[in-house]
């Protein structure tokens, strides 16, 4: 099984993995930890609590909304969705992260 | 807009807590439950699915608490806990509570009060359009230095010719008889000041009626514009706020006016420490309004005319007072018989025009800012009191602040804790010193004496005032709770965790600067206790000491005829046709006409030539007088010593005499019979009069009067159409009046009668001032003694609460509480005993000075100085044996161990 990430490493970029995985459709809070596992195939295991503050924290600044709906077993679960403010968030987001990886990349490179 | 919903929701999750911890509950249930499905579809037993899950998702208890610190509940949470906490304590030591809200709000109330009157000296501008653009205008003699009102011609030059202003107007003072047809009771008819102005004066103030209109351009015609505008006091008290005012009529001096307009609220005119006048008429009807006064309209080089204008767009009032000092030399060119040596002086506008040789305003900006240097130093010390007071809780408190700190607590929120606590404390403060605000119109109307009309500082509490308040509050209560609250909180964790008592609050100097603060603020609470105690027993003295006359049952009422268009025969016969109405009235046992009588607000001397006189370069001699008809003597209750009242016979045409007071004849033929003695009226060249009679002496205008003398004409002889009618009655003389009323309505119904009045409430108001200073020395020596008591608590206190873990080992090796007690209260007693022989020097000091002000008593009178420092000695002790008693109570054993 491989390793997990610690959850210390998600604290800086858990926003970014919520917004990418709330752009492939609404999800509850469950369905979002569980779509970044399946989305890392395994390896990032988005210490389930601690999503929760980050939903609300992405929620107030306006990056994503919620509602209360049905699940398919007829419970009611809040639901999130991503707003347009929060796919422009995402695309720069994205943006700074490529780049930072790209500048890791190339000094761990030279470094070896 | 996304943006917006995300505040949308953060606004709903503040302000309604209760839903957004449910659907935080309800989402976390949820998230578990799938969870342990999702670890049974895996293939868990159920039981440790569901543990599994709750391990993976993590502590709930965290998880809901960055929830709520992120969306500020917790915030709310802790700020109802330290309110919580705070009324706690206050509820567990409500000595202290209130000791703490006693002298904070009476501290921020003086403040307050202070500011009041500072703010309507200084401050408050005349609700005028502009009123930095207004300027009063006098003449200054060059050679003499002598400042001047203006005369109408000259006025009228500056007015139109000098360019120097934008608008020039004009004011003067008169009494006027005021009858309202229609009106009833004794508002009908009264005596009341008001004003002649020309008629641009509210345009010149840029003002808007209250209702109707101002004068007009057309009112400047002499004579034919019988219009008048009353204040808007006026139109509510004597015409009940009738909305219907204007083309009403009233009759002013006898002659009919139609009321035009009312001004606007809140203007009293323009005369700071002046009448505040009721009515304006233009000064063009002066022929009726004040006959006789023919000068009015004309005259150069001075006049009574009170002149102000508004500045020039654009001009300061340096380019004003240079233009109008060209234009006064051009007059002094063109006039040089009246205004040769005058020049034109500016008087900016403050909040009114005063006389700058009345009131200098250097002065009232110094008198002012002591007044409120020194309210501020009473709000320091008592902040500093209060802040000790803190410091001394805190070190007692400085275990558990330890160990909160060590556990973990932030600086931060121990602080605002710490702050929440005072502000708790501090608002009961606040609230009593609003209270004390709304009190400063019942303070005025005490200070200010009463007079024949209103006047005023016209105190209130503006929104400037109460800022000003708010902000001193606000700084007290930061002063009183973060000082303390940052110290408390710089502890050093580690020793202080280990020892509960380290001296880290009382270092060598605070602690002597507080010692020093105590001492000080007793001896100035006893200085001003006695100076207090003083007053008042000599207002008691007062009340009890020889007049020289009888004021009990006796009423007085005055009138004026002159003011109703009487000449001397008219006015003569108007006083025979009273005096032998009312000497025929049921109950009437003397009555006479005086002016003036004893404790009148007005006074009145004439020039004596003597000839021998000694020390007197010219031979004369300047003494009171007052013109009395006959009967008047017996009126007052005097006691005739020599000689003979006045008689009818008295008259115009039969020889000049008079009636002295005792020391008059003393003063002028030492050592001879005064009967029969002549002087001479006016100088050297005056009509020879002759003493016929001794009373005596009376006091006339201040009960402390050394007795300088006193000397009576007959009226017949001396006509003044101005007469307070003196009777004595042998029922009730406050019911008197009314049937004196009568009579003087019988004889002319538009006649106004002011001034009505009991002698012995005239003579309680003579005394207004010394009760006055009695009442401000007293307030202060009192809220003097509470601050100082409160020090001593404080410093007591804070001795305890360091002392602790010595006590408990005194009291372990057997030490006496008694002991304990002497020996906590020892440094207390020291300083209070230094304070009182301090202050009781100063009060020697100061009542010898002020000895000249007290009536019948010694300045080291006994009582008080037995009196005031065994009250203090009883407050000192209280003030140190209540928190000295901590100490005896303390456990031995828990004393020991707080360490």
């Amino acid at each position: 099984m491989p390793r997990s990430a610690k959850p210390d490493a998600l604290r800086g970029s858990i926003d970014l993995l919520i917004l990418t995985a709330l752009s492939l459709g609404s999800a509850h809070g469950w369905g979002i930890g569980l779509r970044i596992q399946e989305l890392s195939r395994g390896r990032l295991d988005a210490n389930q609590g601690s999503l929760y503050p980050a939903l609300q924290r992405l929620e107030h600044r306006g990056d994503i909304e919620s509602e209360w709906q049905s699940t398919e077993n007829n419970r009611q679960a809040r639901y999130y969705t991503i707003t347009r403010q929060g796919r422009r968030a995402l695309g720069e987001e994205v943006d700074r992260w490529k780049r930072f990886a790209a500048a890791i990349s190339l000094v761990l490179e030279h470094g070896s | 807009m996304s943006r917006v919903q995300g505040l949308i929701a953060r606004l709903r999750a503040v302000l309604r807590p209760s839903d957004a911890e449910g659907r935080m509950e309800e989402e976390f249930s949820f998230h578990l439950e799938m969870e342990q499905a999702r670890l049974v579809r895996e293939g868990l037993p159920p039981e440790i699915a569901r543990r599994q899950a709750q391990l993976t998702f993590g502590g709930l208890d965290a998880h809901r608490e960055t929830m709520r610190d992120e969306r500020g509940a917790r915030w709310l949470d802790d700020l109802g806990a330290d309110l919580r906490y705070a009324l706690r304590a206050m509820r567990r030591s409500p000595g202290y509570a209130l000791a703490v809200a006693l002298t904070l709000g009476v501290g921020i109330g003086v403040n307050g009060i202070v500011v009041g009157y500072v703010n309507a000296l200084l401050f408050r501008p005349i609700p005028a359009r502009a009123p930095e653009q207004l300027v009063a205008l006098f003449q200054r003699d060059t050679r003499t230095g002598r400042i001047g009102e203006i005369g109408y011609e000259d006025y009228l030059d500056y007015r139109e010719r000098s360019g120097a202003f934008a608008g020039l107007a004009g004011m003067s003072g008169v009494p006027l008889n005021v009858a309202i047809p229609g009106a009833s009771g004794s508002l009908a008819g009264d005596m009341v000041w008001g004003e002649m102005v020309t008629e641009n004066y509210f345009t010149v103030l840029g003002m808007a009626p209250a209702a109707g209109r101002f004068f007009q351009g057309a009112d400047a015609h002499q004579g034919a514009n019988p219009f008048v505008v009353v204040s808007y006091d006026c139109w509510r008290r004597r015409f009940q706020a009738d909305r219907n005012i204007v083309g009403r009529v009233v009759r002013l001096n006898g002659t009919e006016f139609t009321i035009t307009g009312v001004a606007p609220r809140g203007f009293r005119g323009l005369r700071m420490f002046g009448f505040w006048p009721e009515m304006w008429v233009p000064i063009g009807m002066h022929a009726v309004i004040e006959p006789g006064s023919a000068g009015k309209l004309e005259g150069r080089g001075g006049g009574d005319l009170m002149v102000f204008g508004r500045m020039k767009p654009g001009a300061d009032r340096a380019k004003t007072r240079a233009a109008a000092e060209v234009f006064a030399r051009q007059l002094a060119g063109s006039y040089p018989a009246t205004n040769a040596d005058l020049t034109a002086m500016l008087v900016p506008a403050g909040v009114g025009f005063d006389h700058p040789a009345y009131v200098k305003p250097s002065v009232l900006v110094l008198s002012s800012a002591l007044g409120l240097f020194g309210s501020l130093v009473i709000l320091a010390i008592i902040c500093a009191n209060l802040a000790n007071l803190q410091l001394a809780r805190a070190a007692a408190r400085a275990r558990e602040t330890a160990i909160r700190l060590s556990l973990g607590c932030s600086r931060a929120r121990l602080i605002r804790q710490l702050l929440v606590e005072s502000s708790v404390l501090a608002l009961p403060g606040c609230a009593i010193a609003l209270a004390l605000l709304q009190a400063n119109r019942v303070t005025e109307r005490y200070l200010v004496p009463k007079l024949q009309f209103e006047v005023g500082l016209a105190t209130s509490t503006d929104a400037r005032v109460l800022l000003f308040t708010v902000v001193v509050a606000v700084l007290a209560v930061g002063l009183f709770g973060l000082v303390p609250a940052l110290r408390a909180s710089r502890v050093n964790v580690v020793p202080l965790a280990a020892s509960a008592e380290t001296a880290w609050w009382s270092g060598g100097r605070p602690t002597r600067l507080r010692r020093s603060l105590v001492v000080t603020q007793l001896a100035l609470s006893v200085v001003l206790l006695v100076g207090g105690m003083l007053f008042v027993r000599s207002l008691v003295a007062a009340r009890a000491m020889d007049l020289g006359f009888d004021a009990r049952d006796r009423a007085l009422v005055s009138f004026n005829v002159g003011l109703q268009g009487y000449d001397e025969r008219r006015g003569q016969a108007f006083y025979d046709a009273v005096l032998a109405r009312v000497r025929a009235l049921p109950g009437i046992a003397a009555a006479g006409l005086a002016r003036p009588v004893p404790f009148d607000s007005y006074g009145q001397t004439t020039a004596w030539y003597i000839g021998d006189l000694a020390n007197s370069r010219d031979g004369t001699a300047r003494i009171n007088t007052s013109v009395t008809s006959d009967g008047f003597i017996a009126a007052l209750g005097l006691r005739l010593a020599d000689g003979r009242d006045f008689t009818p016979g008295d008259s115009a045409n039969a020889p000049l005499v008079m009636i002295v007071g005792r020391s008059v004849a003393t003063r002028l033929w030492p050592g001879r019979i005064p009967l029969g003695q002549q002087v001479r009226y006016a100088g050297a060249e005056g009509p020879q009069v002759t003493v016929v009679g001794v009373v005596d002496d009376a006091k006339f205008a201040v009960i402390g009067d050394a007795p300088g003398g006193h000397l009576y004409l007959p009226v017949r002889q001396h006509y003044r159409d101005w007469q307070t009618l003196v009777v004595h009655t042998r029922g009730d003389p406050a019911a008197m009046l009314l049937r004196l009323e009568g009579v003087l309505a019988s004889l002319d119904p538009a006649l106004p009668a002011f001034g009505k009045t009991t002698l012995e409430e005239a003579v309680a108001n003579g005394l207004s001032t010394s009760r006055t200073a009695a009442t401000i020395a007293g307030f202060f020596g009192v809220l003097a003694l509470l601050i100082a008591s409160v020090g001593l608590y404080a410093l007591v206190a804070g001795a305890v609460a360091e002392r602790t873990r010595e006590i408990g080992v005194r009291l372990a090796l057997g030490c006496t509480p008694v002991g304990v007690l002497r020996l906590m209260m020892g440094e207390g007693a020291r300083l209070g005993v230094i304070g009182l022989g301090i202050g009781l020097v100063g009060a020697f000091g100061v009542a010898r000075a002020m000895g000249g002000l007290l009536y019948g008593l010694s300045p080291s009178d006994p009582v008080t100085f037995v009196l005031v420092p065994l009250t203090l000695g009883v407050v000192v002790l209280f003030a140190t044996y209540v928190p000295a008693r901590r100490a005896v109570r303390l456990d031995p054993v828990a004393a020991l161990r707080s360490e």
